[in-house]
């Protein structure tokens, strides 16, 4: 029971990243290779308010702040001149971006891991079984925000308008909507979540280092693929499955070193099954 | 028969030829001088990893650039190579003594099972399409490295030892760069090859002209799948212990930025953005050391989103056009470059593709037809 | 567009390879013919996930050759030393090592790591070019190879003893390693076949690298042990007593030598006690450690961990040989100078005074030193 707890609770960080990926991919179809870097950096950014004596919903703040300031940035110089170039050529400057960031990272901060300690809580005991309780904050607020999120989308102008750029680019230019304005959009609201999901990540996996972003980035990015990419609700639940079955693994002795290959394994199955993924739209094939 | 040679000097073009000429004359050059003692360690041993990354940038141009498939995956397959051909050539060693006969069988096996790991991986690309496959090939290569590190066999954690094959390598690894040319060349410019950028042009009408879709696709697979196996084994036997750690998916990636900087589709491109990035990191490597090596991959990430966007901004272009040295060079060698132009000429250019002037858009033709509900026109005026 | 655009990077390749040949000289054997210092060489990650271990190495080693050229070097010669990345891969290691070899390279600290330094072992076993490596500690990068030494301890050696230490003062028994790293695999392998000689039971979870940020699993499984065995590093390990105590688990941690260092990822939450064998204490007060502990804080602003005590002890362990053999010629071959230290080294009574400890050193090239249990957070 426990273990599905952390489970979840690792999901909704795959989660929130997830989401990430699938807001950009959607949007502005591109893989931003970058994303689980944004990750790192806010970490840092959170280790930074805390070394100046800030107080944890400053070193928040501030997270959340510079990730969506370095997302847009990193947008305006790095993925916009390639608009309209082939996707793999942005894919390229998406890994150099977080080359750079890595190196960037280490230059400053070194190559070690800093500790953070940016809140404790006891563990609370539920009726045998004990649970701590930033797994079931990062659980609860992360159910929060995704749905802020899903119904900013569904029912707000600037929420609809990033729907009809996904749909069609094309079109939603003709219809009056400023599509470059509507990705640099994407780009901030995936780095605010890409900054919430490390002050998950921190609250429970208290250090950072300058690699921390590359292997959650990644499972994310299968995360969002199991649940359909381009799905908000596909994202959440495809992150929610990686978590819960990477603890349940981790916690089979037999099965532990096998983990990641099960995580993977899993993802090529329900691909096999579902091409688009659990939630993802079927796309009509036109010739 | 005149007349027949007349045609062989017309079809004649350097640049189906250049990348033999250039790789052999380089060959001879660097051999020479290794043998003769006149050549460092340190170059023969950059000469052997632009080898493998040549083999491995080819080989995955085909899936990428010719089929049109992005795969994540590639170590994956290299892995498979690695562990497998250097497992069966500690074992060669100890009845061949020959050490040119292990690597050369050794290379074979490994790029046969690795083969039969690329028809495995080809399975799912009949199902699957564009990111979605992509994030299936990936998920391959974490799967296979996951499993070879579990394996006490293979030395678990530590990495499965391998007898080293000297720093002569270089010559073996580009013999067999040479030999892959010739299949890969030839295959592309074949009617496989035509079936098989057809399938990247557009799936439904290939289908429609009688391409036989499923065959072609894991054909291209297992070929790749070969050739990357073959550079495991290469790199088995230049570095011991081969460690799983090396094959993760950011290897991949990277051997997908040579292809994608040699122009996908371009067989030259890729041996020439291969050799490039891979002598760029064995510079940064090699000279920045100690405090200095934190900036390696900034200065790496420099460059590759520097030559990105120069060779890619659309907001570039004009840019580019004066920075260009092709005017230039169409003054001095104008008479040269007017015949590769004809149209006519470039229809059987296989490895430019994308820019031959006449293909006509399959889309373009296509969507043009007439939609089921719509009835025949001419009828109507009948009818009034 | 693209023939005259081929053809002219073609050109450019083929420059690109003169340039590479420009670099070839006549085949010489000795490639310190030319050097004016005495040249100290060694791979480790620099970049990467290792990167904490290699840096590490590196400033400790850096803080010797400082200290060495403060006193005015050997015989009149200075010391220089130089690191190459290698990301903590085989192929880079042999890389760094061809390109220090024919830089002039006369001894070595090896690798950092145990996969790269067995790249680079067998390639300086092959050059008989003399290697101590600071923190690979894997039983195979020294086996069979008499020009590899190592300043740490042996993985399996570590095992037994903490089996010994463990079963004897302990009931219920857990351990966590990862099945990734050869340092903590070969830890847990010497252990647990020590357990099943005792005839102790014990439980086990493991992790990788892939899967090393977040321990709740394994922890949960474990937290009715009375101690749990850690042979990991001290990152992973920092993150494992926090989770500890996040869960209310207040089991007693015990680790090897990667563990030193993990004072620096505790917080106030952390109340398990935590105890491992480490050859350095960087709060000791022997001479020795307070002179390279002092001289580390002041030039990188922290405290030195293990590896920084390794990297420091190989370099001195070259030094005080290369010092008790007299060399006095700064063009020594490599093989010249590898005889030299071999023979030197393994001598009786060559003793080394370092920051981690008594060191003496015999054929095998494992080192003998005694460790000690440090232990933190005892006061409960």
């Amino acid at each position: 029971m426990s273990t599905f707890i952390d489970g979840l609770s690792l999901g909704s960080i795959y989660a929130l990243i997830a989401l990430g990926y699938t807001m950009v991919y959607g949007i502005a179809k591109m893989l931003n290779f970058a994303h689980g870097d944004i990750i790192m950096v806010g970490s840092y950014a959170i280790l930074t308010t805390l070394l100046m004596n800030g107080h944890p919903v400053l070193a928040i703040i501030a997270a959340v702040v510079i990730c969506t300031a370095l997302g847009v940035l990193i947008e305006k110089l790095a993925y916009k001149p390639l608009r309209g170039a082939s996707p793999l050529a942005v894919l390229i400057t998406a890994i150099g971006v977080s080359y750079f960031l890595q190196s960037v990272a280490q230059l400053i901060f070194g190559a070690q891991t800093h500790p953070i300690s940016l809140v404790h809580f006891p563990p609370v005991v539920i009726g045998g079984v004990t649970i701590s309780v930033s797994a079931i904050i990062s659980l609860v607020v992360g159910a929060l925000i995704m749905t802020l999120l899903t119904l900013f989308i569904k029912f707000t102008k600037l929420g609809r308008a990033m729907i009809a750029v996904s749909e069609d680019r094309a079109a939603a230019k003709l219809m009056g909507i400023n599509v470059n304005m509507i990705i640099m959009v994407t780009f901030a609201i995936g780095s605010a979540l890409a900054a919430f999901a490390s002050t998950f990540y921190v609250m429970q996996i208290p250090n950072t280092s300058p690699t921390l972003g590359s292997m959650p980035g990644i499972k994310a990015f299968t995360a969002a693929v199991i649940g359909g990419i381009g799905s908000i609700p596909g994202a959440m639940l495809g992150g929610v499955l990686m978590g819960v079955v990477e603890k349940i693994s981790l916690s089979i002795p037999v099965l532990a070193p096998y983990t990641t290959a099960l995580e993977f394994s899993l993802l090529i199955i329900i691909l096999l099954v579902k091409p688009t993924g659990l939630l993802g739209k079927k796309r009509r094939e036109k010739v | 028969m005149a007349g027949y040679f007349k045609n062989v000097k017309n079809s004649f073009k350097l640049k189906n030829y250049i990348a033999y000429i250039v790789i052999t004359a380089f060959l001879i050059v660097s051999a020479s001088l290794a043998l003769t003692g006149y050549m460092n360690r340190s170059t023969q041993n950059l000469l052997t990893q632009i080898a493998y990354s040549i083999i491995l940038a080819v080989s995955l141009n085909l899936v990428v650039g010719f089929l049109g498939e992005l795969s994540l995956g590639h170590a994956g397959f290299m892995c498979v190579g690695a562990y497998l051909g250097c497992f069966l050539a500690n074992y060669l060693h100890t009845i061949i003594p020959s050490r040119l006969l292990v690597l050369v069988i050794s290379m074979i096996v490994g790029g046969l099972i690795a083969a039969v790991f690329g028809f495995i991986i080809g399975l799912p690309a009949l199902r699957l399409k564009g990111d979605y496959l992509a994030i299936v090939t990936l998920a391959f290569g974490e799967i296979v490295r996951t499993i070879f590190k579990n394996q006490k066999i293979f030395g678990g954690a530590l990495g499965l030892s391998t007898k080293k094959y000297g720093s002569d390598l270089f010559i073996v690894a580009f013999i067999v760069v040479l030999l892959m040319l010739v299949f890969i060349q030839n295959l592309v410019k074949s009617k496989h090859g035509r079936a098989i950028t057809a399938i990247r042009d557009n799936e439904i009408a290939a289908k429609a002209m009688g391409i036989n879709v499923t065959y072609y696709k894991l054909f291209v697979f297992v070929v790749s799948a070969f050739f990357a196996g073959i550079a495991g084994v290469i790199y088995g036997h230049y570095a011991t212990p081969v460690l799983y750690s090396f094959f993760s998916y950011n290897y991949s990636i990277e051997i997908l930025v040579m292809v994608v900087l040699g122009s996908m589709g371009s067989i030259n491109g890729s041996i020439i953005a291969a050799a490039l990035i891979t002598y760029i990191n064995f510079q940064l490597t090699t000279k920045l050391s100690g405090d200095l090596a934190a900036l390696k991959y900034l200065i790496y990430a420099l460059i590759l989103i520097t030559i990105v966007i120069y060779n890619n901004a659309p907001g570039l272009a004009s840019v580019k056009e004066r920075l260009s040295i092709k005017p230039l060079l169409k003054k001095v060698f104008g008479r040269f470059i007017k015949r590769t132009n004809d149209p006519a000429k470039q229809k059987d250019d296989e490895a430019d593709w994308d820019r031959i002037p006449t293909k006509i858009e399959m889309d373009a033709i296509l969507s043009l037809d007439i939609k089921p509900d719509t009835t025949y026109a001419p009828d109507k005026r009948e009818e009034k | 567009m693209s023939t005259m655009k081929k053809i002219v990077a073609f050109a450019m390749a083929l420059a690109m390879c003169a340039v590479c040949f420009a670099g070839c000289g006549a085949k010489t054997n000795n490639y310190a013919a030319e050097n004016t210092e005495f040249f100290i060489g060694g791979t480790g990650p620099l970049t990467g996930d290792a990167s904490s271990y290699g840096i590490s190495v590196q400033e400790g080693a850096q803080i010797a050759i400082d200290e060495i050229n403060a006193n005015g070097g050997l015989n009149g010669y200075t010391f220089k030393f130089d690191i190459k990345d290698d990301k903590a891969t085989a192929a880079d290691a042999a890389t760094g090592y061809d390109t220090l070899y024919e830089a002039g390279m006369q001894a070595s600290i090896g690798s950092v790591t145990s996969g790269s330094c067995d790249s680079f072992a067998s390639k300086a076993d092959e050059d008989k070019l003399f290697a101590i490596t600071p923190s690979a500690s894997a039983a195979n990068v020294i086996e069979n190879r008499p020009t590899v030494f190592r300043v740490c301890f042996g993985d399996p050696d570590q095992g037994y003893l903490a089996a010994e230490e463990l079963s004897a003062n302990f009931e219920v028994i857990g351990a966590i390693y990862d099945t990734s790293d050869p340092y903590s695999s070969g830890i847990y392998e010497a252990f647990a076949a020590k357990m099943a000689e005792l005839n102790v039971e014990f439980n086990t979870q493991t992790f990788d690298a892939e899967n090393k940020k977040d321990f709740s699993t394994q922890v949960e499984a474990l937290k009715d042990c009375d101690v749990i065995f850690l042979p990991i590093y001290y990152t992973e390990a920092g993150t494992i007593a926090k989770t500890a105590a996040a869960k209310g688990c207040d089991a007693l941690l015990f680790g090897c030598d990667g563990l030193d260092g993990i004072a620096g990822q505790l917080d106030e939450s952390v109340t398990s006690e935590i105890r491992y064998i480490t050859p350095f204490d960087a709060a000791s007060t022997d001479e020795t450690v307070v002179k390279f502990v002092n001289a580390y804080t002041a030039k990188y602003n922290r405290t030195p961990d293990q590896f920084a005590a390794d990297g420091y002890d190989a370099v001195m362990a070259i030094f005080e040989a290369m010092k008790k053999a007299n060399v006095s010629d700064v063009t020594i071959s490599a093989q010249e100078l590898c005889d030299i230290l071999v023979s030197t080294i393994t001598a009786d009574d060559f003793l080394l005074k370092g920051a981690t400890g008594e060191m003496t050193w015999d054929e095998s090239g494992a080192c003998t030193k005694v460790p000690q249990i440090v232990v933190l957070n005892s006061n409960k």
